[in-house]
């Protein structure tokens, strides 16, 4: 057996169960976490919730941490999912290259909210104190921030670095709490359903957040692990900021793509865990989807979000969890809240005990469209077709840099007034240096973006939260909200473009870009991409504006262009 | 009406960032969505925000905005027989 990645050991907490064992007893018996709001303060305290049923202080306590300086809930959720998964992978870190890849888009917002202060929203801290509370402290960390798909993105970096043999042991997964700042954000796009979601329904009226972590051990050539990682894809979308499109072009580039590289057909894959938010928009959009995938052939589908509630960040690697438990356990966890079939759609699995299923693909899909999907399974694969060796130079064939606000204007000659109206300063000073820096490359689309940030948003961050506190949470612009997460710019510059190809969003303070650069560099490397557009973006704010900005566009090639 | 008109195209060209635009530039009559003015669904959602801001009209979800927000004229129409502030 030779470069085939294992999964060794898993951990989750959850709405529904504080380890796996928990999660697979309340999915057996159809039992959903979502109900009223415990631990969460804020005036919208009636919308249904899958809150993970530990108080924060609870779990210090579990984590044996002393002290009175505030645990932020990410980092504590994150390390507990990670002590499980350590555990059942029983490895000894000692003298290894550990990477510990964590995917978050909220972050350290929930301490940052508590004074008002996004500036501390550096969403890499999360992941250095889930390193430091797990006791993996010379782990290498990295966070990815694609929004609702940041874990799954996470653990297909994970497996990269394995095959690349540049980590041994790879901790991959994510961590979301809920916070005001993104229920209220998700509220203001009026996609909160006041009852429980019903994915797949008619009647479905939006989704119930929720909150949780997993991780997974990843390695590489291990037997008899708990499942093995046979093809994955990232795309986009490339749609828009806030919607799918109504095909469901992203969802579909992922799941073929993930196909190929695992070189299965569609009708190999016994099981989907959709991304099902229950949105009126994502649950069509991904209808269509399944269709052009699937074809007459539907395999069973589930949304287990009506069991943990829409965990954002966290998603991936929680259903994933739930994928492996499903697959050693010969279950398919049964959708719950589906009575209606929408027109012309997919009838959502009602459940099946006793069933055997090899191949298992789960889907995760993030604003801006950012949409992945992955498939695990039960069986050593014959091969991966997911090419990981160095065979291109790779040249940076342009770089612009953009930090002044005199410079903005130019921004007319690539898009529309109409187009660039909602744009921030820092959202316009990244389209503009990746439509010039393209311009020289002699390029109008690149075939992948990557993107990173050590802060991200903090304008449209600070000015969401400010209203947060001035508005008591009522009347919340949804213009602000969709500027404010890591992975917005490189969502728009792959609308603005037309790329449907690879986009990730990296965020580890001073590393970010190192981290971007090293995945620009291996794309091009191995001939997956011919041309990356990276963007580095930061700025800094003073009393709730932009104080200065710095946008850096490269076009990363191979020679042979 | 004339009044309510005017206050509601100022309250777009500032909400919807249409900073090029006068209030006398946009049709009373013309479309918002789709081909006429060129709003999209992020400018639906902000509409209703001014409408429980300004107004103290809650619509329940986007959909119910689809059929108000036609025209400016429609939107002032609604607000006279619902507005409570």
């Amino acid at each position: 057996m030779s470069g085939i990645i294992s999964v060794t050991g898993m951990g989750v907490i959850c709405a529904i169960g504080n380890d796996s064992q928990a999660v697979l007893h309340s999915l057996l018996n159809r039992k959903s976490g979502i109900g009223k709001m415990r631990h969460l303060h804020t005036v919208h305290d009636d919308l249904p919730v899958g809150e993970v049923c530990l108080s924060t202080e609870e779990m210090k306590d579990i984590l044996g941490i002393t002290g009175d300086a505030p645990l932020c809930r990410t980092s504590a959720m994150g390390a507990i999912a990670v002590k499980e998964a350590l555990r059942q992978a029983k490895i000894h870190p000692a003298g290894k290259r550990v990477a510990l890849i964590s995917g978050t888009t909220v972050g350290v917002m929930d301490i940052a909210e508590e004074s008002n202060s996004p500036h501390g929203n550096q969403c890499g801290k999360s992941t250095e104190e889930i390193a430091e509370y797990a006791g993996l402290k010379n782990a290498e960390c990295c966070t990815v921030c694609t929004a609702c798909s940041s874990a799954l993105n996470a653990i297909m970096l994970g497996s990269d670095l394995l095959m690349r043999g540049e980590a041994d042991i790879a901790i991959v997964g994510g961590s979301e709490p809920l916070t005001r700042f993104h229920l209220n954000g998700f509220n203001s796009l009026m996609i909160l359903d006041r009852e429980r979601c019903r994915p797949f329904d008619d009647t479905r009226a939006g989704l119930n957040l929720g909150e949780g972590a997993a991780f997974l051990v990843l390695q590489k050539d291990v037997e008899n692990a708990l499942a093995y990682i046979e093809g994955y894809a990232n795309c986009c979308d490339a749609f828009h900021q806030t919607a799918t499109s109504p095909n469901g072009d992203g969802a579909f580039y992922a799941m073929t793509g993930a196909l190929r590289t695992a070189g299965l057909k569609a009708s190999d894959i016994k099981y989907v865990n959709a991304h099902g938010t229950a949105t009126p928009d994502n649950d069509a959009s991904e209808t269509a989807a399944f269709k052009r995938v699937f074809g007459d052939a539907i395999p069973e589908i589930s949304s287990t979000k009506s069991y943990t509630g829409h965990t954002t960040s966290a998603s991936g690697a929680i259903e994933t969890v739930i994928c492996i438990l499903s697959m050693r356990n010969n279950f398919i966890p049964a959708s719950i809240g589906w009575n209606n079939a929408m027109p012309d759609g997919i009838i959502p699995s009602s459940g099946v005990s006793g069933v055997n299923s090899d191949h298992i693909m789960c889907n995760a899909f993030g604003f801006g469209g950012n949409d992945s999907s992955l498939i695990i399974g039960k069986y050593p694969p014959a091969s991966c077709s997911i090419p990981y060796e160095d065979k291109f130079p790779v040249k940076r064939v342009s770089t612009i840099t953009i930090d002044s606000e005199e410079r903005l204007g130019e921004l007319k000659e690539f898009m529309s007034p109409m187009e660039s109206r909602r744009l921030c300063k820092m959202m316009k000073a990244c389209l503009l240096s990746a439509f010039l820096a393209m311009k020289e490359a002699g390029i109008s689309r690149p075939d992948a973006i990557i993107s990173a940030t050590g802060g991200g948003m903090l304008e449209m961050s600070a000015l969401f939260l400010d209203d947060i506190f001035t508005n008591a949470e009522e009347h919340l612009r949804p213009t602000i909200f969709m500027q404010s997460t890591h992975n917005t710019v490189g969502s728009a510059i792959a609308i603005s473009t037309g790329c449907h190809g690879y986009n990730i969003t990296y965020s580890q303070g001073q590393d970010s870009t190192t981290w971007a650069m090293r995945d620009a560099r291996k794309l091009i490397s191995t001939g997956e991409a011919r041309t990356v557009l990276l963007c580095s973006f930061e700025e800094t704010v003073r009393d709730g504006k932009t104080d200065s900005f710095k946008a850096e566009c490269s076009i990363f090639s191979n020679e042979n262009i | 009406m004339e009044e309510l008109i005017l206050s509601l195209k100022q309250q777009l060209i500032d909400a919807l960032y249409l900073e090029d635009m006068t209030p006398e530039q946009i049709d009373n009559d013309a479309p918002l969505f789709g081909d006429g003015l060129g709003l999209d669904s992020i400018d639906a959602l902000e509409l209703i925000v001014i409408l429980d801001k300004n107004y103290g009209i809650k619509l329940s979800s986007p959909e119910q905005g689809k059929e108000i927000f036609t025209s400016i004229h429609s939107i002032a129409e609604y607000i006279s027989r619902n507005r409570t502030k």
